[in-house]
């Protein structure tokens, strides 16, 4: 039986820091900056992008010892520039793929993060597993938990494109 | 053979993803989204490899893992993890039930490639299989000698040829070469402090893009032991010092699977000369002899049926070079065509103190016998006395 470590926050800043750097570095080449932390109440809603630009937003959640969801915010353009990369694709081509191939790359980028954060989670000593990904895609919309949860919001900054990684956890007691 | 690799995750992305890691291999990819898909899969097509993803709906990997290891017909096919699970406790839990590796996302297409490639002999496509390198192609020649002298004599000695030769003098800096460009062959003295030679030749031979290339000794002649070391081992050639530059451009150009033939074949005008070097070395005229029937083949059925034999450059003759031109002139003979010698005037004497040979006539220059040849038969040696 592992030892269980307390989820602090500073736990929390230095597992999704390494994973949204490990993920960004080895499957995108590209090295994100960790910009800035806002606390925010569990039931507060996530501010929208400025000009409600179109994003997509992966989730994966994670289940067992520690419950939670983590919400990766993208906008459009860097998901097609993500997308493009790990395909090996054009613009055109991805135009013509449609939609659903940003969908599952972004799941998958989201997938990767969150498998990323967790296993840091199941090696302090709360096992737990990952969910399927899911998506939402929009220009206005706000992400509101309920009020038992705990909310994390880092913003990162790679490649002039800001990434939100939006963390709600809910320990069992 | 192909190897069929087969990859189990419900992202289309990852499944892209490991088809473009392996495209320049020859494998066969075969895709499934779930644990139900993957079994049906490895049922009918008995795959040489499965990667496996852990969370997918319908079934899951840890369930296909176990189902696939209970199966006697399908437990046999070794599986690599590929998946964002990577707690310890989740790693040891799959482990058990008996997989080769487990990668965890995310994952570089070379880390992926070099697990992979201990399960399978990954062999990579050749771009071109249907035309193959010629001699006059650029290569690039690393030679990895801490004797800058040795590298030089190298250097100098392959200086007539398109291959770029670079000299490094420790393990450390070639293995940095490789991996910023394969090089086409890799020469590595013998004699590198601490056995490091070995070493290398190790770090290229697990290394997947450089499996293949191949590895020349380098080694002092009556140095025995480390020459039967690296013939052990499966060095591709031993070169040995005081370096043979000419048998060592053979031999590479054997190694590379060179077409040499464009040294001594050309078609000229209406006719195919062949040219025989100065020196007429052993290895020079096996690759000569071998290249005789496809090359008068290929004149003849380009609609030439004049060949001239140019051996003016020859220093002496021997009867290994007779041999050869015997070879030439009764393929000749087969094929219905109309051939001539060049020689010059050491040559031409030394001809008339061989029995086989003292009937032969030569045209004096290469533009003469062009002309000549099939015109009249003066010039057309006898075949009298051919073996």
């Amino acid at each position: 039986m592992p030892v269980t470590a307390e989820i602090t926050e500073t736990l929390i800043r230095d597992y999704i820091n390494r994973a949204v750097s490990d993920v960004f570095k080895t499957m995108l080449g590209r090295v994100p900056t960790f910009s800035a932390q806002e606390p925010l109440r569990g039931d507060e809603p996530l501010p929208s992008p400025e000009g409600h630009r179109p994003q997509v937003v992966g989730t994966v959640g994670f289940i067992g010892d520690i419950n939670g969801l983590i919400y990766l915010h993208l906008d459009l353009g860097f998901a097609r520039i993500c997308t493009c990369h790990l395909l090996g694709m054009t613009e055109a081509e991805l135009d013509e793929a449609g939609d659903e191939v940003i969908n599952d790359a972004i799941g998958e980028l989201t997938n990767m993060t969150v498998g990323g954060f967790k296993n840091g989670l199941c090696d302090a000593g709360y096992p737990c597993k990952l969910t399927i990904p899911s998506i939402l895609r929009g220009s206005n919309f706000s992400i509101e938990p309920i009020s038992s949860a705990v909310r994390h919001i880092y913003y990162f900054d790679c490649a002039e494109h800001r990434v939100v990684a939006d963390i709600l956890m809910k320990s069992d007691e | 053979m192909r190897y069929k690799v087969l990859t189990v995750d419900d992202s289309k992305t990852v499944r892209i993803i490991v088809k473009k890691a392996f495209k320049s291999f020859d494998c066969e990819i075969l895709e499934a989204g779930n644990g139900v898909e993957g079994l049906a899969v490895a049922a009918k097509e008995s795959p040489d490899l499965i990667l496996l993803d852990v969370t997918m709906p319908v079934m899951d990997g840890v369930e296909m893992l176990t189902k696939l290891k209970s199966d006697v017909a399908l437990k046999g096919i070794p599986v690599i993890m590929l998946t964002a699970e990577g707690g310890r406790d989740n790693v040891l839990k799959i482990a058990k039930i008996g997989v080769r590796d487990y990668l965890v996302k995310p994952f570089k297409e070379e880390v992926l490639l070099e697990k992979c490639g201990r399960v399978i002999d990954l062999k990579p496509i050749n771009d071109a299989p249907t035309k193959a390198k010629s001699i006059f192609d650029p290569a690039d020649i690393l030679v990895v000698e801490d004797k800058p002298a040795i590298v030089a004599q190298i250097q100098d000695g392959l200086k007539h040829t398109p291959w770029k030769v670079r000299g490094v003098s420790t393990q450390g800096e070639a293995i940095d070469q490789c991996t910023r460009g394969i090089p086409d062959v890799v020469i590595v003295s013998l004699s590198l402090p601490d056995d490091a030679a070995f070493t290398l030749f190790r770090v290229i031979r697990t290394n997947i893009k450089t499996k293949y290339t191949p590895v020349f000794a380098l080694v002092v002649k009556t140095e025995t032991a480390p020459q039967q070391q690296a013939q052990t081992l499966g060095f591709t050639a031993i070169i040995t010092k005081p370096i043979d530059l000419g048998e060592l451009e053979t031999k590479i150009a054997k190694a590379m699977n060179l077409d040499t033939s464009k040294r001594y074949f050309a078609m000229e005008q209406d006719c195919l000369v062949i040219r025989l070097p100065e020196n007429c070395s052993p290895a020079v005229l096996a690759e000569l002899a071998g290249y005789l029937k496809p090359k008068f083949a290929e004149a003849v059925d380009s609609g030439f049926n004049k060949v001239v034999i140019d051996i003016h450059q020859l220093r002496s003759l021997h009867m290994g070079v007779i041999k050869v031109l015997f070879q030439g002139m009764e393929t000749c003979r087969d094929l219905g065509m109309k051939f001539g010698l060049v020689g010059n005037a050491h040559i031409i004497s030394e001809c008339k103190g061989f029995e086989d040979t003292r009937s032969w006539t030569f045209y004096e220059s290469l533009e003469e016998a062009k002309a000549g040849v099939g015109r009249s038969s003066a010039a057309v040696p006898q075949l009298a006395g051919v073996a």
